[in-house]
């Protein structure tokens, strides 16, 4: 019992230090990696590439350089206001005109990072009016969870609004609803230019689609092909107006939800992983432009409005774990340990085993010196075996943490 | 042996353990008046807006005192042992000795429990009150980990306090220092939900860690 | 033949690398009373703490009623009474807690004589022990052992803190206790006039060696001092054989030894060494244990 109250101290010991010596580590040595920032141009029809290296450079694919003003001119609809001052706004592009209100009309931005899909969701969600008549969208007294039923929670009194449950419930019902609901997506927040209600998932992995409208339920259920499982559905509201949301699905493919006709528009590209990567999506008058973002790479998918694929841009840099630091960390530990995850929301162990097998040398290393202790302090070699095992299996860890619980045991 | 050794326990920690109980209640008594007051101020259903999507933890003024609960307690129960190295008469109390150390940490152990649980208990009731289950829920999954540091930190205390080596107490004072932040990293409201069980478990097995410094003690380490 | 209440086979014990002493051995017969005497630092509280189980031998064993020190039974702890040095007790606790705390504990709790010697303190029923005097917290820490009713009892330097008078009486007392029970007693004090009237027999420990270990009674007749004034301060005695030990200062010299006063005298007349005021000294205890041990 002893001896094994020292050996959960050591793994207490090693899985701290599996923590905090990387951690230091990294805070010593840690240099940024500075990744690409790529845009698309329907200018040139070429991807900008901007470095912030030692000074910031623009450049295209072939290697062109560019001065700020060119590059700003060659994304018209990034830079529209800059250029509209500069009186340097093209007229038209492959044909179409360059209307200011068109090209703000039609710009959207959408970023999905895992950690937003990786973490905990909250299951309480307001419903907001959808035509209130006002301008503004207000927060509503109630919340709403779908669990056997829609229940509105009243905030004030943390009573369920009966009335209004059943009223929502029962048109859900109607419309085919399996309870519970397995996922809701929208937009909680008043800071929006209208209200679209919420997509939510049943339990029979339907797609529906609920809002209320002057106090009254509307529930619409979206056909979706056999068998189409979503990861996550982003809800959007772009001024376009033409689409309700992203939807990411399981075999890592990307669709469009219309609005009023509740299409699903696929956009021709697959491997787009929400819970690995960045996902950004750039919409502007002409393009789509859809960017997976990785350690160490940037993957850029161009379509035009239809959805036709259009032009593709991928490059690739050195990452931490592949420069010097990076190497010699692989080599000091044989994995390096966190609480946290950059690509999730969520605390766990994460565990990242060394790339490379230098470890094991050290580790060796390490267990000759505790063996050349082991002999000064004339301990018995058996008793100490575990140990040397530890150290060849940990390294650096197990080296500190049975130093740190001496192994000193009579018979 | 456990009627005498409860008996022993109880009278080092009693005015302590009811001392800690009372403050932890007061901190959520607290914590529930100032829910009380920001509703009123800024309106229960933005409140609620802010607990499920802005990030607001309610329920953080609750962060370090299961820890500081924890800490009271190993002091208030090992360190009168190691005066003067008093934990020799608790060796030689005619029970052996693993089960002599065993008992005491089964008994601080289980008296931690019931303070927490009275927390929990109270916590979740005057919670239930203004809030929904689906967000009490998160908010005790928010909690747990920080009611394990405080058995955790108990466990450490009772470790380092039974050392006779100073050396080795500073070494195992470094593990508890790596070992204890586990609890407390920053994340969304329920971000520990995938990772507190194993902490439970690490907690657990971390119970029987005063053994190792008894054994030490009684091997006459110096 | 006799039986042992404890049995110390061939230890030996280092603090790192400075020894502690090497092959020590000694034997307490059941129903003795044995007193270790020896300097700070001759290995008296490393004796005790090996027989209490506090401390690992480097090699050897001591057996207490046949059991190993370091893994005693709980019944053959609840046989043995240990007082601490400095008669460390629970002191959080008042004298009713830790009877009840005690009284809980061993079965042949007996708590008259701790009531005895409670009744005589003027303490206060709530009065912690923490803040009673050094000679209170002796006496509830001696009553505490005696009420637990032991048949071995370990006192490590029991006297320490207590008032002469009370001294006296308390080891009146321990040894009619002892003595009427058929109690064992293995003790230290640093007030070797309080051993004289307590302990059968002795055991002198000196840095790494065991000096003597025989009944006191014999070991007082035996050891000797004799005092002589020499002619010659030069004369150097330290080296013979017979001499255990010489104090020396200017030519007034104090000789002990095992030998008869014939011997010596024919030592002296052989030796030519001049000499006057040859005297044989009567010692007590102290006087013989300084004798032994040297005065440094």
């Amino acid at each position: 019992m002893v001896k094994l109250s020292r050996y959960i101290l050591v793994l207490i010991a090693i899985t701290g230090l599996a923590i905090v010596l990387p951690k230091l580590y990294w805070m010593a040595f840690a240099q940024p990696v500075k990744s690409p920032f790529v845009q698309y141009s329907a200018v040139d029809n070429d991807f900008l590439i901007l470095r912030n290296e030692e000074k910031t450079v623009f450049t295209n694919t072939k290697g062109e350089t560019f001065t700020r003003e060119e590059y700003e001119a060659r994304l018209p609809f990034v830079y529209t206001r800059q250029l509209l001052m500069n009186r340097t706004l093209p007229d038209s592009i492959n044909g179409v005109e360059m209307d200011p209100h068109q090209i703000s009309k039609y710009r959207s931005i959408f970023r999905l990072k895992p950690e937003d899909i990786r973490a905990p969701q909250p299951s309480l969600f307001p419903l907001f009016e959808s035509q209130s008549g006002r301008v503004n969208l207000e927060m509503p007294e109630d919340f709403f969870r779908i669990t056997w039923r829609m229940e509105f929670i009243d905030a004030e009194t943390n009573q369920i609004n009966e009335e209004k449950s059943r009223m929502f419930s029962a048109v859900l019902y109607k419309r085919g609803f399996q309870f519970p609901a397995t996922s809701i997506s929208g937009i909680p927040t008043t800071l929006k230019s209208c209200d679209e209600g919420y997509l939510v998932i049943d339990s029979a992995n339907q797609l529906f689609h609920i809002k209320m409208v002057e106090g009254k339920p509307f529930v619409r259920r979206v056909d979706l092909p056999e068998g189409l499982k979503f990861k996550t559905i982003q809800c959007t509201d772009n001024s376009d107006k033409l689409y309700y949301a992203y939807l990411f699905s399981e075999d890592k493919h990307l669709y469009m939800l219309t609005q009023y006709d509740y299409l699903l528009e696929h956009f021709p590209v697959d491997d787009i992983d929400p819970e690995k990567h960045e996902i950004r999506i750039y919409g502007d008058l002409l393009n789509f432009n859809v960017s997976v973002l990785g350690e160490g790479f940037v993957r850029s998918h161009i379509f035009d409005r239809d959805l036709n694929p259009v032009d593709e841009y991928s490059e690739i840099w050195p990452v931490q774990s592949q420069r010097k630091e990076g190497k010699i960390a692989a080599a000091l530990f044989p994995v390096q340990l966190s609480m946290t995850n950059p690509n999730s929301g969520f605390i766990n162990f994460y565990f990242q085993p060394s790339p490379a097998f230098y470890w094991l040398a050290v580790s060796l290393l390490l267990a000759i010196v505790q063996f050349i202790l082991i002999r000064k302090r004339k301990q018995k070699l058996r008793s100490q075996l575990p140990d040397l095992l530890i150290i060849c299996l940990t390294g650096i860890f197990g080296f500190l943490a049975v130093n740190f619980f001496p192994n000193k045991f009579f018979s | 042996m456990w009627k005498a050794m409860i008996y022993k326990e109880w009278l080092k920690i009693r005015w302590f353990t009811l001392l800690y109980t009372l403050l932890g209640m007061l901190a959520v008594g607290y914590l529930f008046l100032k829910v009380q007051h920001d509703t009123t101020f800024n309106q229960a259903n933005n409140y609620w807006n802010l607990i499920l999507f802005k990030g607001l933890k309610f329920f953080s003024l609750l962060k370090f005192i299961p820890l500081a609960g924890g800490l009271l307690v190993a002091v208030a129960q090992y360190f009168p042992e190691t005066v003067n190295k008093r934990i020799k008469l608790t060796f030689h109390l005619p029970f052996n000795e693993n089960k002599v150390l065993l008992s005491m940490m089964v008994f601080g152990s289980c008296c931690l429990l019931v303070v927490y649980l009275i927390l929990i208990a109270l916590f979740s009731g005057i919670a239930a009150f203004y809030f929904p289950s689906n967000i009490i829920l998160p908010a005790l999954v928010s909690l747990i980990p920080w009611f394990l540091a405080g058995f955790s930190a108990y466990y450490l205390v009772a470790l380092i306090v039974l050392e006779p080596v100073w050396k080795y107490r500073f070494l195992y004072l470094l593990v508890a220092a790596t070992f204890i932040p586990l609890f407390f990293k920053n994340g969304p409201t329920a971000a520990y939900q995938p990772v507190n069980i194993t902490l439970a478990v690490l907690t657990i097995l971390l119970s029987i860690s005063l053994l190792f410094s008894g054994y030490r003690f009684r091997k006459g380490e110096m | 033949m006799a039986s042992y209440a404890i049995e110390c086979n061939n230890l030996t014990h280092y603090y790192g690398k400075k020894m502690v002493y090497e092959n020590l051995n000694f034997r307490v017969e059941d129903g003795s009373i044995l007193g270790l005497l020896g300097k700070n630092g001759a290995g008296k509280t490393t004796t005790i703490n090996i027989l209490n189980g506090f401390l690992q031998p480097r090699s050897g064993e001591c057996l207490i009623y046949g059991e190993n020190s370091q893994h005693l039974s709980p019944s053959n702890k609840a046989r043995i009474g240990f007082l601490i040095e400095g008669h460390i007790q629970y002191t959080f606790m008042n004298i009713h807690q830790i009877e009840k705390f005690y009284s809980r504990v061993y079965r042949r709790w007996n708590p008259e004589p701790y009531w005895e010697l409670m009744s005589k303190l003027q303490v206060t029923p709530r009065q912690k022990i923490s803040t009673m005097s050094c000679g209170q917290r002796s006496q509830v820490a001696l009553g505490l052992i005696l009420a637990q009713d032991p048949d071995l009892l370990i006192l490590d330097d029991f006297s320490m803190g207590l008032d002469p008078g009370y001294r006296r009486l308390f080891i009146d007392y321990l040894r009619e206790y002892a003595k009427a029970q058929k109690k064992t007693i293995f003790t230290t004090s640093h007030i070797i006039q309080d051993m004289e009237r307590l302990i059968d027999d002795v055991l002198i420990m000196d840095y790494n060696c065991v000096l003597a270990q025989q009944n006191v009674n014999e070991f007082m007749r035996s050891f000797k001092q004799f005092y002589l004034e020499v002619e010659d301060p030069s004369i150097d005695l330290k080296k013979e054989d017979f001499v255990v030990n010489v104090e020396k200062v200017h030519n007034k010299v104090e000789i002990y030894t095992y030998e008869s006063e014939a011997f010596v005298k024919k030592f002296l007349e052989k030796n030519g060494i001049q000499h006057r005021a040859f005297q044989q000294v009567a010692m007590g205890l102290e006087d013989a244990f300084i004798g032994l041990t040297g005065k440094y």
